[in-house]
C-alpha cells in the first residue's frame, strides 16, 4: 500500500491536532472476582485489565524472599485487529510488552510489604487501533489502585511520533504504520519518573526531548481520567444521600 | 476538611506518620485510595489489604487438617496456621473457625491460637478495609445489626463475617449496605432506619 499524507493543513486522518489525545473513557471493577480491574476506551482501542493478588507465587522457584515478584500477561484477542492475529495467546510481541508493562509496575508498587507473594497483572486486548501498550498500562494502573495494593504513584502511559517532520501525540494504527518514529512512554505523574521509554524509527535528541514535554502535558488529561474513574462510585454514593465525603 | 485521595496523591507538605502511607521527600504521599482528614490529621483507607496484627480476631475456614498442623484460609496472601499441640479442639477440613492471631512467622505463616468451631451459618466476604467501620465505635454498629436482627454474627478482621440464625437476610443486607456507603457520614442513622423496615 502507498504511503497516505498522514498531516494535511495542520490536521491529522482524523481530525485531530498534533497534541491532541483520542477520547479516554474508564470504568472501574468490571471483573468481580478479580482484586480490582478497569476497562478502557482509548478512541477504538478497548482494554479489560484485571489483578490478583497478593498471593502466593507459584511455582515456588519464582518466589523471592525479600519482595514480591509481578506478573503481567498482555494479550490481544484474536479478533481485535484489522490484520490476522493468529493463534490466541502470547507470540513475540506479547511477551515484549508483558516484560515491559511488569517493569513499569515494579517501580511502583511496594514490593518489599509482601515478599514470596506475586501481584498477577493481566492486559487483556479485546479492540486494537494503535498504541495498546500505553493504554494497557494506563488501564492496569486503574485496576492496580482499585485492588488497594499500595503503590507509590499511579502511572500513565501515551506514545508520542513523528509524521511529516511533525511530531505528533497519541498515534493511531495507521500512524504507526506509516509514521518516520514511535516512542511510549510511561510517566509517574507526581514525581515525572520515567518509566517506560521504547522507540521504534528515527528521532532527534531534541525531538526526544520535545516529545516527553508533550507527553507530561498530556498527562494531566489521562491522569483525570484515571481519577474521575476511581472516584465516581464513591462520590455517586455521596450524592445519593447529599452529604459530603 | 475531609477529602478523598489518590494512589500517588500528596497528602501533607510535612512528614507525618500514618498507615498506608509513605514519606518521600519531606512529604507524605497516600499509597491507596482512602479519605484524608487534614484537621485530626488521619487517614482512612477505602480500599487495601488486611496486614496481621498479633491479637486480632479472624475467621477462617480450614484448608488441611493434619496430624500436627492445621492449615486455615484465612482471605490473606499467607495460610493461618495452627499447632495441634497448642490447642484441644481438633478441626476437619472445611470447618468455619473463630481464631486469634498469635504471632507472625518470619517466613510470613501466620500462627493462630484458640481456635473455635463456629457450626452452620454462612460466610459473607467483605473487604478488610471496611472492617473497623462495620464494627462502629466500641462495636455500636455490629451490636445495633445482632440486636436488631436477632443473628449470630461474627466478625473477622480478615473480612470474613460469619453469619448465623435470625433475620441473616436483613444482616446480610446491612452489612453490605455498610460496605458500600461507609465513607458517607451518617451512615449508623441509615443502617438503624433501614434494620426498623422505615427505609
Amino acid at each position: 500500500m502507498e504511503k497516505p499524507t498522514l498531516i494535511t493543513n495542520g490536521k491529522r486522518l482524523d481530525g485531530r491536532d498534533q497534541n491532541t489525545l483520542r477520547p479516554i473513557k474508564i470504568s472501574v471493577n468490571p471483573v468481580k472476582n478479580a482484586a480490582g480491574s478497569a476497562y478502557i476506551e482509548w478512541g477504538n482501542n478497548k482494554i479489560v485489565s484485571a489483578v490478583y493478588g497478593p498471593r502466593e507465587a507459584l511455582p515456588k522457584h519464582t518466589q523471592d524472599p525479600d519482595k514480591a515478584v509481578i506478573k503481567c500477561r498482555y494479550t490481544m484477542a484474536p479478533f481485535s485487529s484489522l490484520e490476522e492475529h493468529g493463534r490466541p495467546g502470547m507470540n513475540r510481541r506479547a511477551i515484549e510488552i508483558s516484560k515491559v508493562t511488569k517493569e513499569v509496575f515494579e517501580n511502583v508498587i511496594l514490593r518489599d510489604l509482601f515478599p514470596g507473594n506475586e501481584i498477577s497483572i493481566f492486559v487483556e486486548v479485546l479492540q486494537s487501533d494503535g498504541g495498546t501498550r500505553a493504554a494497557g498500562i494506563t488501564c492496569a494502573s486503574v485496576a492496580l489502585a482499585a485492588s488497594g495494593i499500595p503503590m507509590r504513584d499511579m502511572p500513565y502511559a501515551v506514545s508520542v511520533g513523528k509524521a511529516e517532520d511533525t511530531l505528533i501525540l497519541d498515534l493511531d494504527k495507521i500512524e504507526d504504520n506509516y509514521s518516520s518514529a514511535d516512542m511510549p512512554i510511561a510517566i509517574n505523574p507526581r514525581t515525572q519518573e520515567i518509566n517506560l521509554l521504547q522507540m521504534d524509527g528515527e528521532l532527534t535528541p531534541d525531538d526526544v526531548h520535545r516529545g516527553i514535554e508533550m507527553v507530561i502535558k498530556a498527562g494531566e488529561v489521562i491522569t483525570k481520567a484515571q481519577r474521575e474513574a476511581l472516584l465516581a462510585p464513591y462520590e455517586m454514593t455521596s450524592e445519593k444521600y447529599k452529604a459530603s465525603i | 476538611m475531609r477529602r478523598l485521595v489518590l494512589p500517588g496523591d500528596i497528602i501533607a507538605e510535612k512528614p507525618l506518620r500514618l498507615d498506608h502511607t509513605i514519606v518521600e521527600e519531606g512529604k507524605t504521599c497516600s499509597t491507596v485510595i482512602g479519605i484524608f482528614d487534614e484537621e485530626k490529621n488521619s487517614f482512612i483507607p477505602l480500599e487495601g489489604l488486611w496486614y496481621p496484627t498479633p491479637g486480632e480476631k479472624i475467621i477462617g475456614i480450614v484448608e488441611e487438617a493434619k496430624l500436627n498442623t492445621d492449615l486455615i484460609d484465612i482471605n490473606a496472601p499467607y495460610k493461618g496456621l495452627i499447632i495441634s499441640k497448642f490447642s484441644e479442639t481438633s478441626l476437619a477440613g472445611g470447618d468455619i473457625i473463630e481464631a486469634t492471631v498469635k504471632e507472625l512467622d518470619k517466613t510470613g505463616t501466620i500462627i493462630l491460637s484458640r481456635p473455635r468451631v463456629l457450626f452452620g451459618g454462612k460466610v459473607l466476604v467483605i473487604k478488610p478495609s471496611k472492617v473497623p467501620r462495620l464494627l462502629g465505635k466500641q462495636d455500636t454498629m455490629i451490636r445495633q445489626i445482632i440486636e436488631k436482627t436477632k443473628s449470630s454474627i461474627s466478625v473477622g478482621m480478615n473480612g470474613l463475617v460469619w453469619i448465623k440464625g435470625g433475620d441473616s437476610d436483613m444482616a446480610t443486607k446491612a452489612i453490605l449496605r455498610i460496605q458500600d456507603e461507609s465513607h458517607v457520614p451518617g451512615l449508623t442513622e441509615r443502617i438503624s432506619q433501614m434494620l426498623e423496615g422505615k427505609e
